[in-house]
């Protein structure tokens, strides 16, 4: 197959379906040659340039003593001086940390849920039941937050069905989404609620990939159901967990702003208040500056970025693919 | 490469165990079923519950003596009649659809051309383009630059910062290009360039009929985002009048949550003086599970190819 594809065309690799000499043509030539695909892409990259390199580029105001009265060029640099503030900043570490915290917890808690899940799916036999239960299991990752946080007052609030259950069982009300102690708890019920299902479903393509012919030489050799799992399925969906887990430690600081905005009245800030609830209320509606907010979301924007580089080089080392491939 | 192995393999016997695997026990089998039960029922109970508190009316809801119930003794229209009663909440619905609609057109022509237009590795800029879309998967701007961003624009209070910073999903657009290069075969795309087809032509006679599927699929995940909107009209349009209706149904809530400074949002949703009903709210939830609920199943069809194609393949 490789012999046939390098002997039969000269031009084999990239681009097939086009006649090219090498790299003598010019720009003008490719130009008149490709220009209906860079029409094409131009809404999206005018998109971009606005609402993504545009913004990207206003962050350099963290390291200014930014004012909206001034014209941009008459804002003095300050260097680090926002960072300093924002870590000498009584609510901001608190932020951080409650941020850690839930990301954690929902690698801990949420993403073995979902490998456990797909698990129990990929062994039932009956193709009506699997379909069945799946709709189900993923249909809240497509609900919004509000309606998931609805949902969860009208079950487990102190009016809700649960608490009217227990009253009619003599126990006593509770109320788990007004109560700051148990709200990591609610959080990773919600968690699970509304995400595990899709996890689950990635879990189960990455599962179904695995060649059925691994498990049945495994069995004929008598490996045990159990066995068989820890030697032929966990490794064969590892570089999709891998793959995620990578995914997920870049958004770590990026737990969702909307969850923890529509429980704060109810739970208190200080248990739901992560950085970007943080950016809100101190800097767009509160009384901090934009170089203050611009600095707490650069922050988390560049630990995020190194995040990913840094878990997706280890996983290069550790013989993954990762991400991007290296090329 | 992962889906058409999948795809190969399908057409086995349907709902047998191979003959080389045992049986398992039947504690084993008991777990598994009750651990699958208990997980479904935790996502349907609640679900029947809002609907059944939707259509119940005041007495039977008094009667139970709560938010929800999960039969109600007698049932009632009253809580839709007021949804769609031509108030606040009709009004909020129509814009959300409409915003919806809107939104996933404008994301469609963004993510087809983008998608179609780098789909020839070793075009003109082909690989910076790329690169420049492939960063914003490391990168976020931050909230408040985006904020600026839709101030300077003079978008702020307006409902176009509800569609375009968030027009260009770089995740579907991946999803979309990837099928283009490796689902349309290039023998066809050749042929009608010999034909003497141009790009446009082959993009919308050829490559876009060949598309149906992914495409419709992205166009309801689209679709989905736009109708979920809550944080970005918090964020860009808290002046507005007429809020989406994810937004209506968060201040509902929080009147009812009885807490300080909540009731006075909710207060101008309602159509009466008094807090909305427990039916009323639940009507609205409903009415904002509907629309999702009617797309699932086509999602569902075609999504696990859509999600294999992006997240395997990266």
């Amino acid at each position: 197959m490789a012999a046939l594809k390098t002997s039969a065309l000269p031009a084999a690799g990239r681009a097939p379906e086009r006649p090219r000499i090498g790299r003598k043509q010019t720009v003008r030539q490719r130009l008149r040659h490709d220009w209906p695909l860079l029409v094409l892409t131009l809404p999206a990259l005018a998109q971009l340039a606005v609402f993504f390199y545009w913004p990207s580029s206003w962050n350099i105001i963290a390291f200014m003593d930014y004012s909206p009265y001034r014209s941009f060029w008459e804002n003095p640099f300050v260097g680090f001086a926002w960072f300093e503030r924002l870590f000498s900043d009584p609510y901001f570490m608190p932020a951080l940390v409650n941020t850690l915290q839930f990301a954690f917890a929902q690698l801990l808690f949420v993403f073995p849920l979902s490998i456990v899940l797909a698990l129990v799916m990929h062994s039932v036999i009956s193709t009506r039941v699997r379909s069945v239960f799946q709709s189900i299991v993923y249909l809240p990752y497509f609900f919004s937050w509000v309606l998931v946080v609805t949902v969860f007052v009208q079950m487990l609030g102190s009016d809700g069905l649960v608490s009217n259950w227990l009253l009619g069982f003599g126990g006593d009300r509770i109320d788990v989404t007004a109560d700051p102690d148990s709200f990591m708890f609610l959080a990773w019920m919600q968690w699970s609620w509304k995400d595990a299902g899709w996890g689950m479903i990635i879990f189960l393509a990455a599962l179904s990939s695995i060649n059925p012919s691994l498990y049945e030489a495994a069995a004929v050799d008598g490996a045990s159901r159990w066995r068989r799992m820890w030697h032929i399925t966990l490794p064969g969906i590892r570089p999709v967990i891998v793959l995620l887990l990578i995914l997920q430690i870049g958004t770590i600081l990026t737990v969702g702003f909307e969850q923890y905005q529509l429980q704060r009245e109810a739970v208190g800030y200080q248990t739901t208040e992560v950085l970007d609830t943080f950016v809100y209320y101190r800097s767009i509606i509160g009384t901090e500056g934009e170089s203050f907010g611009t600095a707490a979301g650069l922050f988390k924007g560049v630990i995020g970025l190194v995040l990913v580089l840094v878990a997706n080089n280890v996983a290069h080392r550790l013989g993954e693919q990762g991400i991007y491939q290296k090329s | 490469m992962s889906t058409t192995d999948i795809r190969s393999r399908k057409p086995r016997v349907k709902n047998r165990r191979p003959s080389w695997d045992d049986e398992p026990s039947l504690l084993g089998k008991l777990t598994k079923a009750a651990f699958l039960i208990c997980y479904a029922a935790a996502i349907i109970i609640p679900l029947w519950a809002v609907v059944a508190t939707s259509f119940a009316s005041e007495e039977a809801l008094n009667k139970a003596g709560g938010n929800l119930l999960l039969l109600p003794t007698e049932l009632s229209l009253r809580a839709y009649e007021e949804i769609f009663s031509g108030g606040a909440l009709t009004d909020s619905l129509i814009l959300t659809i409409i915003l919806t609609a809107g939104g996933t057109a404008i994301s469609m022509v963004l993510t087809i051309g983008a998608a179609y237009g780098l789909s020839r590795p070793g075009s003109l800029a082909h690989r910076p383009l790329l690169m420049l879309i492939l960063f914003t998967f490391l990168f976020a701007p931050g909230m408040y630059p985006s904020f600026l961003v839709v101030q300077k624009l003079g978008l702020f209070d307006s409902y176009w910062s509800l569609i375009l910073p968030m027009a260009l999903n770089a995740f579907n657009l991946i999803v979309l290009r990837s099928f283009f290069m490796n689902s349309v075969p290039t023998e066809l795309i050749d042929a009608a360039k010999m034909d003497g087809a141009g790009e446009f032509r082959i993009l919308f006679k050829l490559v876009l009929p060949m598309s149906k599927a992914i495409l419709a699929v992205i166009a309801l995940f689209y679709a989905v985002m736009y109708w979920n909107i809550y944080f970005q009209a918090v964020l860009y349009t808290p002046g507005l009048d007429t809020q989406p209706i994810q937004v209506v149904l968060q201040r509902m809530l929080m009147s009812t949550q009885g807490l300080p400074g909540a009731a006075s949002n909710a207060a101008q949703y309602q159509s009466t003086a008094a807090a909305p009903t427990a039916a009323l709210k639940m009507a609205v939830v409903v009415c904002t599970i509907v629309p999702i609920v009617i797309m699932y199943p086509f999602i569902q069809k075609h999504f696990t190819k859509a999600v294999i194609t992006g997240a395997i393949k990266g």
